[in-house]
């Protein structure tokens, strides 16, 4: 496993960790549970934490090589994974409250950030599984 | 990433070239090991100046290490 595709494994779990938490979280106050709106920092940032321990932990690769004309080629794919992500994820986000709460109501503007935010976990999100796809999931990668 | 309609012997030639480890070819070609495990495996086309580095690597023409296998336009 090269180091892009630890980062994206990594991304790809904290992010599921903290969407799955986070859908807990909002059932739990459908259901009048008691959850405070502090609680919902949680999921967010086991989400990004993902990020901060690629940062710290996954230094570059070893060896003379580290990067051919294949990453380049699995980089550009990635990428481009991730903006037509994001670019899906701004169509949706910009119907969906439409559909959703009907064409005279209105939201906070507190959801902007929000929003934002979440443009961010879906570019890296789409992002990671684009790598992960590309190099193949399995760690074994048949060498010698 | 996709398969392509590339065949190549670079298996083949590494054992007859004194069983070159797919390190020792990387380092030779200027890339990385996965990138060779991936060309033998026929799940990667290398590039043009990569196809011609790695048959000079064995010292043959590019057509004795790759072969194309798709169908003919």
């Amino acid at each position: 496993m090269n180091r892009a595709q630890k980062i994206s494994l990594t991304m790809v779990i904290t992010f599921l960790l903290g969407l799955f938490l986070g859908i807990i979280l909002i059932v739990m106050r459908l259901f009048d549970l008691g959850v405070p709106k502090i609680a919902f920092l949680l999921p967010v940032c086991i989400a990004g934490s993902g990020g901060i321990i690629s940062i710290t932990c996954f230094k570059k690769d070893k060896g003379a090589i580290a990067f051919d004309e294949r990453d380049k080629l699995v980089e550009k794919n990635a990428n481009l994974a991730g903006f037509g992500a994001v670019y899906l994820y701004v169509i949706l986000m910009s119907f969906l409250p439409i559909v959703i709460l009907g064409g005279e109501a209105s939201i906070p503007v507190t959801w902007c950030p929000v929003l934002l935010i979440g443009a961010g976990f879906c570019q890296a999100f789409a992002q990671s599984i684009a790598y992960l796809i590309q190099y193949g999931w399995r760690v074994k990668d048949g060498g010698e | 990433m996709a398969e392509n309609n590339l065949s190549n012997k670079i298996r083949r030639l590494r054992f007859e070239n004194g069983e070159m480890t797919q390190q020792q070819l990387a380092d030779k070609v200027g890339v990385t090991r996965q990138t060779i495990i991936a060309i033998e495996a026929g799940k990667y086309a290398p590039s043009l100046p990569l196809a011609f580095r790695i048959a000079r690597a064995f010292g043959v023409s590019v057509e004795t290490v790759f072969e194309y296998v798709g169908k003919q336009s």
